[in-house]
């Protein structure tokens, strides 16, 4: 169903790697993948037809929109937004390495996928602060 | 054996300055480690040893990115772009910089110099698009005060909690008490909206508002933020596979801004992190009928 991507940043992008994985597992999630807010891709597990890198430049750049929506707002200070279709959704979580955009079926459970999100944004801070 | 010995002995065996490539790897370990200041500090370093490295000027921009230092980064790709003109990189860091800073003219001007040269990259491609759109209308391009309240008209979008069951009362028309003349209702009485509410915009696709509760100086920056965040998201969207935006739910610091969008509207309702996301969504699916019905 998925097809593994590249990743570009070895050691931290293990721990990511790893960290996307687990959220990969989460019932009626397709793809995911993390950018950092150059928009380079660290790591990607998409669904086959989905290019990889015009959609991390993309999520890189809702991230940052996001960050900036208002002028108080610091680098990863906006924890986790959800974008909706009616074929499915987009979840994106700031971190201070970059996002972490998750892609959903519509039956995805979406407060679990916020939930679980939320959790791997706090996992990100809690390494980096290691 | 001895010759090497002895070597080292007068000294030559001591650690070497390490070269400005070498400080440029390391500094990428230290950024794949998440070390950004680090890095960056180090690459300043050697920037100032080779002063003309492209590649030392790309990774500062990078870390400038990351550390969410927009003005340096911009600086840094201008510096790639005075040793390489074409360097797509640079023009592509330069274009999601002036895109942020709503220079969009100048973000489209940016990413189809480097398609010119490089036709074959997509993130530029995917920009460009959003560029594009943006240009097309999400640019508020006059302050718009809202229209005065039309004529009170009967309508049957909702039935108020004091409304006998089954019987839809006009939402716009009520009688003050003391004159018993019809009595003209705000925006918010109308569209009814929700007392947790902190927040309130209604908008057409190009940003020109229609409603805001509260109004305030920012209020239309704010509106045409919201939209540019639609089209993002809508590109985002397609660019997986999916259709085009409908929902959003946005986690801020203190409160969690709700979205709702068609092609011809976008409203936004922003509640105190402890309103739970059920009793939001069903405010502003109440809302956003009365917008529409508004609207239409």
């Amino acid at each position: 169903m998925s097809a593994a991507v590249a990743t570009a940043r070895p050691a931290l992008g293990h721990d990511i790697r790893a960290l996307l994985g687990e959220l990969m597992k989460l019932d009626h999630i397709t793809g995911g993948l993390v950018v950092a807010p150059d928009g380079l891709v660290i790591a990607a597990d998409l669904p086959r037809e989905v290019e990889a890198e015009p959609l991390s430049a993309l999520a890189a750049t809702l991230g940052r929109e996001l960050e900036l929506r208002g002028p108080q707002l610091r680098r990863g200070t906006f924890p986790m937004a959800q974008f909706a279709s009616v074929s499915g959704s987009a979840f994106l979580g700031s971190t201070p390495v970059g996002f972490i955009l998750l892609l959903g079926e519509p039956q995805a459970d979406n407060d679990m996928v916020r939930g679980a999100l939320r959790a791997a944004v706090g996992t990100v801070y809690r390494a980096l602060a290691r | 054996m001895a010759f090497a010995r002895i070597w080292h002995m007068l000294g030559g065996g001591r650690r070497r300055r390490p070269t400005s490539a070498q400080m440029f790897r390391q500094a990428q370990r230290l950024r794949d480690d998440g070390r950004f200041e680090d890095a960056a500090e180090l690459v300043a370093d050697a920037l100032i040893r080779e002063p003309g490295s492209v590649v030392g000027h790309l990774l500062a921009g990078s870390l400038h990115m990351t550390l969410r230092e927009s003005g340096q980064a911009r600086t840094s790709f201008e510096r790639v772009l005075a040793l390489e003109p074409t360097q797509p990189r640079a023009l592509l860091g330069l274009a999601r910089i002036a895109l942020e800073d709503g220079e969009t003219a100048a973000c489209r001007d940016l990413l189809s110099r480097a398609l010119a040269r490089y036709p074959d990259f997509p993130e530029a491609r995917a920009l460009l698009d959003v560029a594009r759109g943006l240009s097309a209308g999400a640019e508020p391009t006059r302050p718009v005060t809202p229209a005065p309240a039309p004529t009170p008209a009967p309508t049957t979008i909702a039935v108020p909690a004091s409304a006998p069951a089954g019987r839809p009362v006009p939402m716009a028309t009520v009688r003050s008490e003391a004159t018993d003349a019809p009595k003209e209702l705000t925006p918010a009485e109308r569209l009814r909206l929700p007392s947790e509410s902190r927040e309130a915009l209604f908008m057409r696709p190009d940003a020109t508002l229609v409603f805001a509760e509260p109004r305030g100086p920012r209020t239309e920056a704010v509106a045409a933020r919201a939209v540019k965040l639609a089209r993002i998201a809508t590109a985002v969207l397609a660019r997986a596979g999916f259709g085009p935006l409908r929902h959003a739910v946005i986690e801020g610091a203190a409160e969690t801004t709700y979205l709702r969008t068609d092609d011809a509207a976008l409203l936004t309702l922003a509640f105190d992190r402890d309103v739970t996301a059920a009793t939001a969504v069903s405010h502003l699916e109440r809302v956003w009928g009365s917008c529409r019905s508004e609207l239409a």
